[in-house]
Formats: structure tokens, sequence, C-alpha cells
């Protein structure tokens, strides 16, 4: 027979749980993984089931303990930030040490306030991702020039894509202000003949913006069951999506080219 | 003939790079980016290989996808760690960004220089190419794990 639960030692659970599903949300787990480690760290810490309703921008949960005869119902506003995978997988280890050694509540608020993302150093990821959207211009049959312009386009736009997110300015910003830079290093290469494939150097020089993420995870979620959170992230990739063509086209307009 | 091989592990080193890339975008653990880049290499890969069969663009993602789904799945349980983590950064190679932009771009010139049957062409050709290799590659991903799942209620 498990302990009965008092209605504050109910909703201590219930906040800390909660705090783990927004912090899953905010960083870009899908649904399902959401929905079974709030389940799992709930039964973890004592209460009988957990039940959650997730629309894009927030979360409800309810947890019943006592042999289902107490409740306590919870809602939260969920901001969405940029996908950082370190913070889903610290999350789900903690779910899944309280499972194995029987953790009270005060290690999960305690764990949580101690999760730190896991950055990487910065100038590296910028090396990497101009050398990764040089890849794609290769992979697409670009020539050396243009597979230099990518690299030297795309490095540029992931520091200011980086200075951007530092100040904290909403992702379409971001995403806008990048394409407009990116498209602006490979497009001189057009201007001044540079190379004899200037638009693979255009394409490929923004794909660090394509939002492959929430695309994905949409696709995920709606054929899991949880179609209106599919919709939301469907939006909101589409929303990046056109954020990131707006730059362009801003852009092409500037140096007076046009398309590719 | 072994010029076509060297290219083919060429590109699967190419392939490789974007993927390790985008996983330090997304902030992936620090030992996960080996696996990111075989999963990388992995499905582009065996998508060329399908595509090389003459098998559609769509459908070869498709079964790229269901591939590196569940190579994932047995990574994932071996190291306790969410799926998304290696998936999402391995399907990178795959995904119809240049399709995407492309058709974006159509429909804001259609906005600003008038509609005209090359632009609604260039338009629907591209959307539907994006929405339709997103669709493998989302479906390839969920399906391990849709197999797994079942109504576990009793019906009334």
């Amino acid at each position: 027979m498990l302990k009965e639960l008092t209605y504050e030692e109910q909703t201590r659970i219930t906040r800390a749980i909660i705090k783990a599903a927004v912090l899953m949300l905010e960083f870009g787990a899908e649904s399902k993984l959401i929905e079974t480690t709030t389940q799992r760290l709930g039964v973890a810490l004592g209460v009988d089931s957990v039940e959650i309703s997730l629309i894009p921008s927030a979360i409800v949960l309810s947890t019943l303990s006592n042999n289902q005869s107490q409740s306590v119902t919870t809602t939260r506003r969920a901001h969405h930030k940029p996908i950082n995978m370190s913070i889903v997988c610290d999350v789900q280890k903690m779910c899944h040490e309280v499972e194995k050694h029987k953790h009270n509540v005060e290690f999960v608020f305690k764990t949580m306030k101690e999760i730190q993302p896991n950055y990487y150093n910065r100038w590296l990821v910028v090396f990497m991702v101009g050398l990764s959207c040089a890849s794609f211009a290769y992979l697409y049959g670009a020539d050396w020039q243009a597979f230099f312009t990518t690299f030297v386009a795309s490095s540029v736009a992931m520091f200011v894509r980086q200075e951007l997110a530092k100040r904290k300015f909403v992702m379409i910003i971001t995403f806008g202000i990048t394409a407009f830079v990116a498209t602006i290093i490979a497009g001189l290469s057009q201007v001044f003949n540079l190379s004899s494939t200037p638009s693979i150097a255009l394409s490929a020089s923004v794909i660090l913006l394509a939002p492959g993420f929430p695309f994905v995870n949409s696709v995920l979620d709606a054929v899991k069951g949880y179609l209106s959170m599919g919709w939301g992230r469907w939006m909101q990739a589409v929303l990046l999506t056109l954020a990131t063509s707006i730059g362009m086209i801003l852009a092409m307009a500037l140096l007076n080219i046009k398309g590719w | 003939m072994t010029s076509i091989i060297l290219n083919f592990f060429i590109d699967a080193i190419f392939a490789a790079i974007p993927a390790v890339g985008f996983g330090m975008v997304f902030n992936v653990p620090k030992h996960t980016l080996i696996y990111c880049a075989f999963g990388g290499a992995i499905t582009y890969s065996s998508r060329t290989l399908l595509l090389d069969m003459d098998i559609q663009i769509e459908l070869a993602t498709f079964l790229a996808s269901v591939l590196i789904g569940f190579i994932a799945l047995y990574w994932s349980r071996k190291y306790v760690i969410p799926r998304p983590v290696y998936t999402i950064a391995s399907i990178i190679p795959l995904l119809p960004g240049t399709y995407a932009f492309t058709a974006m771009i159509g429909l804001i010139d259609m906005n600003s220089h008038g509609v005209t049957p090359e632009l609604i062409a260039i338009f629907v050709e591209n959307a539907l190419k994006t929405i339709t290799i997103l669709g493998g590659i989302g479906f390839g991903l969920a399906l391990p794990t849709l197999y797994f799942i079942r109504y576990n209620r009793p019906i009334f």
C-alpha cells in the first residue's frame, strides 16, 4: 500500500513534473517523449497516474493520487527556444535516475536547477556549420569556388545567428536576418562572376536555416496521435521558412539578381 | 569501377560532415556526435544507392529513413538517449531544403511580379516535392515506434 499524500505534497510533485515537461517542450522534444517521461516520473515520485494535455504554447497536467481520489491540475505557458537536445537528454536521464534510485521530489528540483546546456565552443560551431553547408554545395555538384563561397557565407551567417540568439531575439527575426546576410555574401560571388555554379552557392549557404527539427517533429507528432501539436509545429516550421525566404528575397533585390 | 566506389565513400564523408555540424547546432551530447556522423553517412549512401536503382526520390528517402529509424532504435536502447538525437541529425542530408526555399520564393514572386503559368508550375512542383519528401522522412522515422505502439485499453 502506498502512503497517503497530502495535498501540499502532491502539489509539489505536480510542480516538479510540469517543470520537467515544460523544459522538454521548450527545447524541442517530441510529444510522445514528453508524455511518457512525465508519466514515468510521476509514478516514480509516488502519484497514481499523470494525465497530460499538450498544445504548442502550453501544457495542462493533472496528477491523481490516494487511490485516484485526490487530483491536482496545473497549467504552464511554454516559450519556444532554440533546439537544445542536451537539456532534453538530461531531463530524461534524471527521470531514469529517479526511477532507479527512488529519489524524492527535492532531488528533481535540485537536478533541474543544475542542468547546464552543453554548449560547444562557438568558433568550432561556426567552422563546422560553414563546412556543413559547403559539403552540401559539394553534394549538389558545385565547383571549388562555389564551395569556398558557401563556406564563408554560411560561417558568417552562423556567427550572426549566434549573436542574435545571444541577444534573445525571436527566432523569426533571427532567421530572416541570417538568411539576408548569407544570401548577400553568396550573391556577391555571382555579381563578381567568381564561380561557374553561383546558384548552388546561393541555395546551399542558407541550408543552415532549414527548420528540420520542427518539420520532422511535426510529422512524428501527427502520426503518433498528437494532431494539434503536429499542426503547431508545422506552422512554426512554415513561418521560419517564410522568414528565411523574405531575408533571401530582400538580399537578392538589393544585389539585383533574380532567383537561381 | 574503383573510381565509382571512391566517389561513393567521398560522398558519404561529405554527408557525415553536415550531420555532425547540425548535431552541434542542436547541442546533442558530445558522445553522440560520432553516431550522428555514421547516421548521416548511412542515410545519404543508402539513398544514393536506391536512387541509382531508379527508385523515385520520395520512396528512396522513405526507405533510407526507415533504415536509420531501426538503427537508432538499437542505439537508443543501448545508450539510453532519446532517438531524435540520433535520427534528426542523421536525416539532415536528406532534407529538401532547396525545394522548400524555391517553392517559397516562387510564391513571393507570384505576389510581386504577377501570376504566370511558369511560376505556378515552379511553386507546385517544388512544394509537392518538399511535402512528399518530408512525409517520407517523417513516416520512415516514425515506423519503428508505430510498430511498437499498441492500443492497450480494452474496448467496451
